[in-house]
């Protein structure tokens, strides 16, 4: 908690609740970046499942969809945590802040545990039209949790005092 | 041009009163419930646009048909047009006057237009095409153009929120 009240006070967070400007652009970046790192996260898991781009390779779709990813995450992860500073301790009050941050670590397990297992085998179903089942129950996994990051992170506009 | 305004406003004042607006209005958890999935759909359309575009760029799938690409995807893009529409629609039938006098959803209405027309005529057309048909330069300035256009749909929904409606500019 004292971190938090630190972090407040500090005046990346000064600046972040006074500038009229600072939190419309942080924001619209973050919604923006959204477009591309959700929506490549979204179709992977899609073609994981065996739902989108049906035949496509599946190490060829990482490839080229890697670079969008890492880089869109990381845009989300600075906007973030620029937008946490403006109001630290009203943030972590909320529990759809907590509960956000707890499903994103879990969905980077569940990246983890892919690379680990099934996407180890990736060369045996690379072009299965239906992916084993082990993938596709990392698929939906991470469907789900990046849907109820996205429901989490509008719940926490809504729980914060206003302005 | 003022019956069509007046048209626009009536019809405005008929999503205001409609079930479905007062409805969404009403409740608590109703709105945030439509903006999720105007939220999901915006990162699935986001994606699929992206992909075709970079393409098109020959920044990303080099040596691959666009055409194949556009195809695979083109469900899924045109499904989270629908959802954005319908999910949109509903999120303004709650306060569908107030956005009638708010510039910036007249921004982002004209460019929703303009991208809509778009997308399902030249930049259907050059992303659909057979690889020869269209030269590079062409597919890169299609691209471009599909590329603003959203994302002046985007910047423009982002500031409606930030704009207030003043009242002498809504209501009869």
């Amino acid at each position: 908690m004292s971190f938090l009240a630190w972090l407040h006070d500090t005046q990346l967070s000064v600046t972040m609740r006074d500038s009229i400007w600072a939190e419309p652009i942080v924001e619209t970046i973050h919604v923006l970046t959204l477009t591309v790192f959700l929506g490549f996260v979204l179709l992977i898991d899609l073609r994981l499942l065996g739902l989108a781009l049906k035949g496509r390779r599946m190490s060829r779709l990482f490839e080229e969809l890697n670079p969008g990813l890492f880089g869109g995450f990381a845009v989300m992860v600075v906007t973030g945590l620029l937008l946490f500073c403006g109001d630290p301790l009203s943030f972590f009050s909320t529990i759809f802040f907590k509960v956000k941050m707890i499903m994103i670590v879990l969905a980077g397990v569940n990246v983890l545990v892919f690379n680990a297992t099934i996407g180890r085998t990736l060369a045996r179903w690379d072009l299965a039209l239906r992916p084993p089942l082990a993938a596709r129950a990392t698929g939906l996994v991470s469907l789900v949790l990046w849907v109820a990051i996205v429901a989490a992170g509008r719940a926490i506009a809504y729980a914060l005092p206003p302005p | 041009m003022t019956a069509v305004k007046a048209l626009l406003l009536t019809f405005c004042h008929w999503c205001d009163a409609s079930f479905f607006g007062h409805g969404i209005r009403d409740s608590t958890w109703l709105f945030p419930f439509v903006e999720i999935f105007h939220l999901l759909a915006l990162g699935l359309l986001g994606g699929t646009l992206v992909l075709v575009n970079m393409s098109l760029l020959g920044v990303r799938f080099r040596g691959e048909p666009v055409s194949a690409l556009a195809r695979d995807v083109r469900p899924w893009m045109v499904g989270s047009i629908a959802v954005m529409l319908i999910s949109g629609f509903l999120l303004f039938s709650t306060e569908a006057v107030k956005m009638y006098g708010n510039w910036a959803f007249q921004l982002k209405m004209t460019f929703l237009l303009l991208a809509l027309l778009y997308t399902f005529t030249i930049h259907r057309k050059v992303s659909l095409a057979e690889e020869p048909r269209i030269g590079p330069l062409w597919r890169r300035l299609a691209a471009l153009l599909s590329l603003l256009l959203w994302i002046g749909v985007a910047l423009g929904g982002r500031a409606i929120g930030y704009v207030t409606t003043p009242p002498s500019a809504v209501g009869h």
